[in-house]
């Protein structure tokens, strides 16, 4: 072939502007070489499986929130042909009796209020405590680091509910070192020791021992170890003191994780049976997890049940998941607007050497 | 540890807080260190040590209600390891004849099977769901929900949720196929046992692998804290070193093998460690809940105790076993500490 051809030409237009041609290979060669070959191909069949794949496992997580969704709108008849398998997600009688009696003969907004202000509270103490702890364990030498961390993972180990009883008999009569503590808790006017007062979960938050602080610590520690000890120095040279430094830069700077670990510990306790239900048991602390919710079916919605005739197990277990619907749907609202920093925040967590 | 001894060790603690007249930076740096650590020291000495040792000192004890007549109240008396002996050989289930041992070794195979199920799953999500591709956004929002809502009630409430059953039963969309196979039956565990008998492998992988795959949902929805976890320790490797592989020629299933999983080895250790942690003490798993319905909440049930000890004793285990088998295996890159 002749170079000349092929060489673009340059063309002066005017003093600022050139012009240059240069010979393309027409659309139709150009569009062979870029769609058929095998490199594409292989391409496009991996992104399509990917996504079918994706699909599915999407599906298998989202199919019991679709079948609660489905069921709550479903009267006792509707129940029977499910049972019969006549119906399957669309019920054909739909209902909003089983939200609207839930919502008002249950109390659901005054435990949605009380769960919402022990959900923020403890989440917020245990993210700072772990983060703290976490930036211990992560940046300070001292004899003992490494056990006092296994023991971090021990806690984990051994599952709350072993120990329930234990917990409650060391709340209602609460000491310290064999130091009795009851007479405080009578002069403070609580008459069980700790038992049925949030002091109990509040204290496990405090101490980095409610459900999975052990996880959170860990991670805390991940992230704490890829920040460079250079910032730290610096903030010694110029004057601040650990605390400050702590404070002032340290937390700034794990803001993505914090939100991550406080995402987590919000939602943990938000849909928290056990230490709830241990703790607090009485009428007054109404919780969306108290049994007082979600396990008693309302008057109206009896009456109904008993037109469900021999089916009418089944529309109690329906009226619980329409229970628990109620639950979390303020949780996938704010995970709705939130899930983008959990997983930015992880991300950015430097997580490389262990 | 009893009192005495934890009183020591507080009031030892409590001397290395108060400040020397002068001292040296790394001595400094090590009380700060106990300071920031402070929080959860005190938790364990004050409280969670204390119960500990009481739920372990119960293994060895017998229980006994004092009469109100006398004063009421209960005794302790020691019994050594006769409460570990009779529950280790108690008979569970009536119908096989199986001891809580043998359920606690049969529990043991299952979920070290699930927890490799749960790795290998997570990881592989994670991979995916770190490339680029259309509608990532709403995959990776959708594969954490489990994460944010699963645990605690809903789990409750979906396990013995029947409407799930008569939902996802098979054979009512009937899809006109030989045999009535309708759309459910199309991750039946049945059709796949069949289909690996007639391959010829051995029954007892077959049954395990059929196992998981009735298992999905469960293991799925008890994956999203690895895969969060995963996908940090993804994003973390340095693009460069697959930019370089890709220079040099490696394909993708190379790249995989010599860099992604060097690389991301020591958070596979730690994902394996809290998965160990996390599905041998779950609830929904045979020999916790077994454990977990010996509970009386009244009195204190020694056996329990042991019960839950010697688990948890297999627990331990199991996770210095993984430590140990993963030392040989994990790749640490070298840093400059």
């Amino acid at each position: 072939m002749d170079n000349n051809t092929m060489a673009p030409r340059v063309k002066k237009e005017s003093k600022n502007k050139i012009r240059v041609e240069f010979d393309r290979a027409p659309l139709r060669e150009r569009l062979k070489a870029k769609y058929l070959n095998a490199y594409f191909y292989k391409k496009i069949l991996v992104a399509i499986f990917r996504f079918v794949l994706l699909l599915g496992i999407s599906y298998i997580i989202l199919f019991p929130f679709f079948s609660k969704i489905s069921t709550s709108f479903m009267s006792p008849k509707d129940i029977m042909y499910l049972k019969l398998g006549t119906i399957k997600l669309i019920p054909k009688y739909p209902t909003t009796d089983t939200w609207k009696f839930l919502i008002v003969e249950n109390h659901y907004f005054r435990a949605l209020l009380n769960t919402f202000l022990l959900s923020i509270s403890t989440a917020l103490i245990q993210t700072f405590v772990c983060a703290m702890v976490g930036y211990g364990f992560a940046k300070f030498k001292f004899k003992g680091n490494k056990l006092l961390f296994l023991l971090v993972v021990l806690t984990m180990i051994v599952p709350h509910q072993i120990l329930g009883s234990s917990f409650t008999m060391h709340f209602m009569y609460p000491s310290i070192l064999g130091i009795d503590l009851s007479r405080l808790c009578n002069a403070l006017g609580f008459t069980q020791g700790f038992y049925n007062t949030y002091v109990p979960i509040f204290f496990l938050s405090l101490t980095g021992l409610a459900f999975k602080n052990g996880l959170f610590i860990f991670l805390m520690r991940q992230f704490y170890r890829g920040v460079p000890d250079e910032l730290e120095e610096s903030s010694y040279v110029d004057g601040y003191g650990v605390f400050k430094t702590f404070i002032k830069i340290i937390l700034p700077l794990s803001v993505p994780m914090l939100i991550t670990v406080f995402i987590l510990s919000f939602s943990w306790q938000w849909t928290d049976i056990f230490y709830t239900n241990t703790f607090l048991n009485a009428s007054e602390h109404t919780l969306l997890t108290s049994n007082s919710f979600w396990q008693r079916l309302p008057a109206s919605l009896e009456e109904i049940s008993k037109q469900a005739g021999a089916y009418v197990e089944t529309f109690e277990v329906a009226v619980k998941n329409t229970a628990g619907m109620l639950i979390i749907l303020p949780l996938i609202i704010m995970y709705l607007f939130c899930q983008r920093y959990l997983i930015q925040g992880i991300e950015h967590s430097g997580f490389g050497g262990m | 540890m009893d009192k005495t001894q934890s009183e020591n060790k507080f009031s030892a603690f409590i001397k290395r807080l108060i400040p020397k007249k002068s001292v040296s930076l790394s001595a400094k740096k090590a009380r700060a260190g106990w300071l920031f650590v402070l929080p959860f020291v005190i938790g364990l000495i004050v409280f969670y040590i204390g119960i500990i040792a009481e739920s372990i000192g119960y293994s060895f004890a017998s229980y006994s209600k004092i009469p109100a007549a006398r004063g009421g109240g209960y005794s302790l008396t020691w019994v050594g390891f006769s409460n570990y002996q009779s529950i280790l050989t108690k008979t569970i289930d009536t119908k096989t004849g199986e001891t809580f041992l043998e359920r606690m070794f049969t529990g043991f195979a299952t979920q070290i099977v699930e927890v490799i199920a749960i790795i290998m799953l997570s990881l592989f999500v994670a991979i995916l769901l770190n490339q680029k591709m259309i509608g990532r956004a709403a995959f990776r929002a959708i594969f954490f929900v489990p994460v944010v809502v699963g645990a605690g009630i809903i789990a409750k409430i979906d396990y013995e949720n029947a409407l799930l059953e008569s939902m996802s039963a098979t054979g009512s969309i009937d899809m006109g196929s030989v045999g009535g196979g309708g759309l459910g039956d199309l991750v039946d565990g049945m059709d796949i046992a069949a289909l690996f008998e007639s391959l010829g492998i051995g029954t007892t992988l077959v049954s395990s692998v059929t196992k998981l795959i009735t298992n999905i949902y469960e293991i799925v929805n008890r994956s999203g804290v690895q895969m969060l976890i995963f996908l940090a320790g993804l994003q973390s490797i340095s693009p460069s070193i697959y930019e370089s592989c890709q220079m040099e020629g490696a394909s993708s299933w190379e790249i995989f093998w010599k860099i992604t999983l060097p690389m991301i080895s020591p958070i596979i250790l730690a994902n394996s460690v809290y998965t160990v942690i996390d599905s041998f003490t779950s609830e929904s798993n045979k020999v916790m809940s077994y454990i977990l319905s010996m509970a009386d909440t009244t009195t204190v049930n020694g056996q329990q105790a042991a019960a839950a000890w010697s688990y948890f004793a297999l627990v331990i285990i199991t996770l210095l076993l993984v430590a140990l088998i993963s030392r040989k295996i994990v790749f640490y890159q070298r840093r400059n500490d």
